[in-house]
């Protein structure tokens, strides 16, 4: 029997999709988000950012996101709010940023794992009930709950490690 | 090239044949085949062909002595390639039901491609009845005519027309004076109810009198209506046309049509439903049809399969070329036919119990593989098809082949329409609900934005009045159903 990540629904042995929600049940330990335990994460923590900040950020971002471990820098526009998580095949849940190519798997990133918002006077990180939790500045926040931030913040999603780069300091 | 006398490819049984197998077969070959009865050039000396294979294999001594002369079955050169891709390599001993997948893979040699296409025995049956009035009759007689101009000299075709009567307007022969058949076309008056086993009847006997194994026998059914009342009579008459390997393709045009039944109807003989839109789609698709049939390497492909206790075949369906569900249900399977230039791919899913799994090694399918070649005089030898699986204690940790999890995706969403269909029409509004919200997001994952559109709607609707639309419930059906040998709208965009 396999049990639907996704729904719960009962699936015989050896099915490949479940006949309830249509997720991909195949090689099911590659959908579950990988366990980190926190001594993990207080260590990726603890090490120095490798890379510079850069320099500038375009102009129409009010938020752009410094992929630490990668060095890319994503900047948003356009909407008030980004889900942050990641893509998988069959899954009928699409974040609005994808990290999947920022090793999201890897690092334990939920496939819907936090939000980042603002409104008039500030910007926020809430995190979304993810399985290895949200940092900010390596102090784990509670889910569902929303936290300032500042430029210059590093958010961990799990192990991946992301610097807010706000427009208007 | 087969050996010039194989009694076994003759009868159109296996070397491990049982004596009453050899004898049933001799009697089916010997009645249809009989020197009263034949048609064909060229059938007389197949009827010889076989009498003298039952008389050596009929006495098992000098059966013996005849196997003894025969080359290994192994080396036996088939004409056509096969293929078995399975979902996962091994069976798992466990105390629960489980399941396995594999696609069987049926291909013409390369060499058939630049061989001449087998000549058409067709019969073109068209629904007249009073709905059909205005564009839809319209279209539907330009389009017989174009067909009949299309229509090489080797090709036999016959038009009829149906309403609560059938009337043969153009009768199965060769045709010369196309100019003069065209005007009886243009004469189709449109009246009437739609009974659809008078129209496959009279279609059936116009291919039937010049049936022939040389030619692509088949029968084109076009209609816009529900038919009531003679359902059983025409799945009676299917079931028999299958045997004589006579295929039917369905095609229903706008909203009216039972696509339920039309399905069954041509799945029983392997053929396929197809459903038409808009008026102004009839004559594509039917002259599609055409090109199809007239790329026919091999027809009447049927799978016969051997009860095994605890091990069930649950789904078969076809992925390409023209994908559609295999009637299931009966020992013969029809499989439908194989192109010169595009493999014939069908899926099955099986679900094992276990009781069955017992020992090292477990048979999921023992079966004979039979199909007709119509370029060739010689029956073709049958080919079993005895699918073994090792069972290990552990399952293989191995992903599963690309092209398996590729084809369930797609399958995936029509059989998730399937299943909300069948709880819509039991009444459970919420379930139906839950499953089309989930297909329609599936399909958003899949970049399938229109179809997703399309059964939001649906499902708004369905809140409203507690049931699915005709319209819609096709839309989602033959949508979901044509995804499934399209290429992926996400891969594209990659």
């Amino acid at each position: 029997m396999i049990i639907c990540t996704n729904c719960q629904h009962k699936n015989v042995a050896g099915a490949m999709f479940c006949a309830e929600c249509g997720a991909q049940l195949d090689g099911v330990d590659t959908l579950i988000t990988q366990a980190i335990t926190d001594e993990q994460i207080a260590e990726e923590l603890r090490k120095e950012p490798t890379r510079p900040e850069p320099a500038s950020t375009p102009v129409n971002s009010w938020i752009s996101l410094h992929l630490m471990d990668s060095g890319k820098i994503l900047p948003l526009a356009s909407r008030n709010e980004f889900t942050l998580g990641r893509l998988s095949e069959g899954q009928p849940i699409m974040p609005d940023i994808d990290l999947t190519p920022y090793q999201a798997y890897a690092s334990g990133v939920s496939r819907l794992h936090a939000v980042v918002k603002r409104d008039a006077n500030r910007v926020m990180v809430m995190d979304l009930g993810s399985s290895n939790g949200t940092y900010l500045n390596g102090r784990r926040i509670n889910p569902h709950v929303e936290e300032s931030l500042s430029h210059g913040d590093i958010v961990a999603l799990g192990k991946l490690k992301i610097q807010v780069l706000l427009r208007n300091i | 090239m087969l050996p010039k006398q194989d009694y076994y490819a003759l009868l159109g049984v296996g070397r491990n044949a049982s004596q009453e197998e050899i004898k049933r077969a001799y009697f089916e070959a010997a009645q249809k085949l009989h020197p009263d009865k034949n048609t064909a050039a060229g059938e007389t000396e197949l009827f010889l062909g076989v009498q003298q294979a039952y008389e050596v294999l009929s006495n098992p001594k000098r059966r013996t002595q005849y196997d003894a002369t025969l080359p290994p079955e192994e080396k036996l050169k088939l004409p056509y390639e096969h293929k078995i891709l399975y979902s996962r390599p091994n069976l798992v001993h466990l105390d629960e039901s489980q399941m396995l997948y594999f696609i069987l893979s049926l291909e013409a040699p390369a060499e058939a491609r630049a061989s001449p296409s087998p000549p058409l025995n067709v019969s073109l049956v068209l629904d007249r009845s009073t709905s059909m009035q205005g564009e839809k009759m319209d279209v539907v007689k330009a389009t017989a005519i174009q067909v009949l101009r299309n229509l090489r000299s080797q090709d036999i075709l016959s038009v009829v027309t149906f309403s609560d009567r059938a009337e043969v307007i153009i009768p199965a022969s060769y045709h010369q004076e196309k100019a003069r058949l065209e005007a009886k076309i243009q004469m189709i008056q449109p009246s009437g109810a739609t009974e659809i086993y008078q129209g496959l009847e009279a279609g059936a006997k116009e291919v039937i009198r010049s049936i022939d194994s040389n030619r692509i026998n088949h029968i084109i059914l076009l209609t816009d209506g529900h038919t009531y009342g003679d359902e059983q009579q025409c799945l009676a008459l299917a079931s028999k046309l299958a045997e004589r390997g006579i295929g039917i393709s369905g095609m229903g045009i706008g909203q009216e049509w039972n696509d339920i039944f039309l399905d069954v109807l041509s799945t029983r003989t392997g053929g396929s439903s197809a459903y038409i839109a808009h008026p102004q789609d009839i004559k594509s698709l039917l002259l599609a049809k055409f090109d199809a049939l007239a790329k026919t390497y091999a027809e009447d492909i049927t799978l016969d399969t051997k009860f095994i206790e605890n091990v069930e075949l649950t789904y078969a369906f076809r992925l390409q070329p023209d994908s559609s569900p295999i009637a299931l249900g009966e020992n013969t399977l029809h499989l439908g036919t194989i192109l010169q230039d595009n493999p014939t791919q069908i899926i099955f899913e099986y679900i094992i119990h276990p009781k069955a799994v017992k020992s090292e090694a477990l048979t999921i399918m023992d079966g004979t593989l039979k199909v007709a070649i119509a370029s060739q005089v010689m029956p073709v030898p049958p080919l079993r098809l005895r699918l073994t699986r090792p069972v290990s204690e552990t399952p293989e940790m191995d992903p599963p082949p690309p092209q398996i999890v590729q084809a369930l995706s797609r399958l995936m969403l029509y059989r998730m329409q399937e299943r909300a269909r069948k709880e819509a029409e039991k009444g459970n509004i919420e379930t139906a609900t839950r499953q089309l919200q989930t297909l329609a997001s599936n399909l958003l994952t899949q970049g399938e934005r229109s179809l997703a559109q399309t059964i939001l709607l649906e499902v708004e609707h369905m809140q409203m009045e507690n049931s699915l639309t005709i319209e819609g419930s096709k839309k989602i059906k033959y949508g979901t159903r044509s995804l499934i040998n399209a290429p992926s709208k996400k891969e594209l965009i990659q």
